[in-house]
């Protein structure tokens, strides 16, 4: 894990483009699939805020499958859930307390940040930068 | 865990010594039928479908016909997944079911790929949806709740909850019916309650909007077998993320008065 998402409000112009690629990029069977990513109201005049999943240190979701469809990829230190072994008991999706293991239902399955397997498209495609996927190191000390 | 290689139809093909077979043709895109298969869940081979042909060179030419989901992978293994015999097998398989049960489309749709469009034994008069696979008791016993099970043997074997009164230790989480790959297990939804195997549960409700989440004995359930707050399951998802941005909005609010000042 040498990189992270980093979520800056402050150069956020609410364009949705995060939603619109995390869509896209998480399509199947022709249809795009539900964003992971959320552009929300930040309770102030011109402040969004998007929020998706942190992939916390000691996440609720991982301890709420009781089937162990959700594991950390050591590469990306994104939590990633297997759609195979998930059997839709919706436990991640109550217990998450951030509210990002979502239900997807275009395509009737859970779904939650996977950082596109370690190039997160959000990012890609965020105009201003107010996401920004970059190494530890880098992130910590222009965040501190 | 070494990397062995195998024969399968012909071409080399690498896996892991001691994972079942089912894993590796199925990570090589062929296409093995199989009803009662499901990661969640450990192998069971009770629908027999995804049998497959094996031998070896020390055999000298015999063969040997096994479920590809219980066979554990060794070198030198040589696999036919759709010989003739193998083909024949699977539609005879399919012809019981179908027999069986004549009216399910899982059951219909597979065996019609197979080349069976209609049974050559006699039709089940009562034949329901239930192909009894046990999907629904093992991801049970796997979260831990056992709280249905096969009950009867042979033709009246069927799937119930204990003296097929409301099952004490269910907690109403569903996994049974979405696993069902026949839907032929139902429940009902009716504003904050639910209803499956005959008994009835309330949702934990959003303290915020209202909406329903889980269970209560599911939430309970979990926040005490794996020590997560219980409170975490009294909000739904919307509400949490309105609540994690508004908590960055404020710090974002400060971080730019303070830039202004």
């Amino acid at each position: 894990m040498n990189s992270r998402l980093v979520v800056r409000p402050n150069l956020c112009i609410g364009c949705r483009t995060c939603e619109l690629a995390c869509s896209f990029t998480h399509s199947a069977d022709g249809k795009p699939g539900r964003s992971r990513i959320f552009m929300l109201d930040g309770g102030h005049e011109k402040l969004w805020v998007t929020v998706t999943c942190l992939q916390c240190d000691d996440p609720a979701c991982v301890k709420s499958c009781l089937v162990g469809a959700l594991r950390r990829n050591e590469q990306t230190g994104a939590i990633e859930l297997n759609q195979e072994t998930c059997v839709k008991c919706m436990a991640c999706v109550a217990a998450c307390p951030f509210g990002c293991a979502i239900l997807d239902h275009t395509h009737d399955r859970v779904v939650k940040c996977d950082l596109c397997g370690g190039d997160p498209a959000c990012a890609r495609f965020c105009p201003t930068k107010a996401l920004d996927y970059r190494p530890i190191a880098q992130a910590a000390k222009k965040a501190g | 865990m070494a990397t062995v290689t195998i024969q399968v139809n012909g071409r080399a093909v690498r896996a892991e010594k001691g994972e079942m077979l089912l894993a590796v043709l199925r990570r090589e895109k062929i296409d093995i039928p199989a009803t009662c298969n499901h990661e969640a869940v450990e192998a069971f081979g009770a629908c027999r479908l995804c049998t497959v042909e094996i031998t070896r060179d020390e055999w000298k030419g015999w063969k040997n016909y096994v479920t590809s989901c219980l066979y554990p992978v060794e070198a030198g293994l040589i696999v036919r997944t759709h010989s003739d015999t193998v083909i024949e097998l699977r539609r005879t398989l399919l012809d019981l079911q179908l027999a069986r049960h004549p009216r399910t489309p899982l059951i219909q749709q597979m065996a019609a790929e197979y080349g069976v469009l209609k049974t050559s034994y006699e039709e089940a008069p009562d034949g329901d949806d239930c192909i009894l696979c046990a999907l629904c008791t093992r991801v049970c016993d796997a979260m831990g709740f056992r709280a249905i099970s096969t009950v009867g043997r042979g033709h009246g074997k069927r799937v119930a909850p204990p003296l097929d009164q409301p099952p004490p230790d269910c907690v109403g989480c569903l996994a049974c019916a979405q696993i069902c790959p026949t839907g032929f297990i139902t429940y009902k939804e009716f504003g904050a309650g639910r209803e499956i195997w005959g008994k009835q549960f309330q949702m934990v409700t959003c303290t915020r909007c209202g909406a329903p989440t889980i269970t209560r004995e599911f939430a309970d359930n979990l926040a005490a077998r794996r020590e997560i707050p219980r409170e975490y399951f009294d909000v739904c998802d919307a509400c949490h993320r309105a609540e994690l941005a508004g908590t960055m909005g404020r710090i974002a609010q400060w971080n730019r008065e303070e830039a202004a000042r």
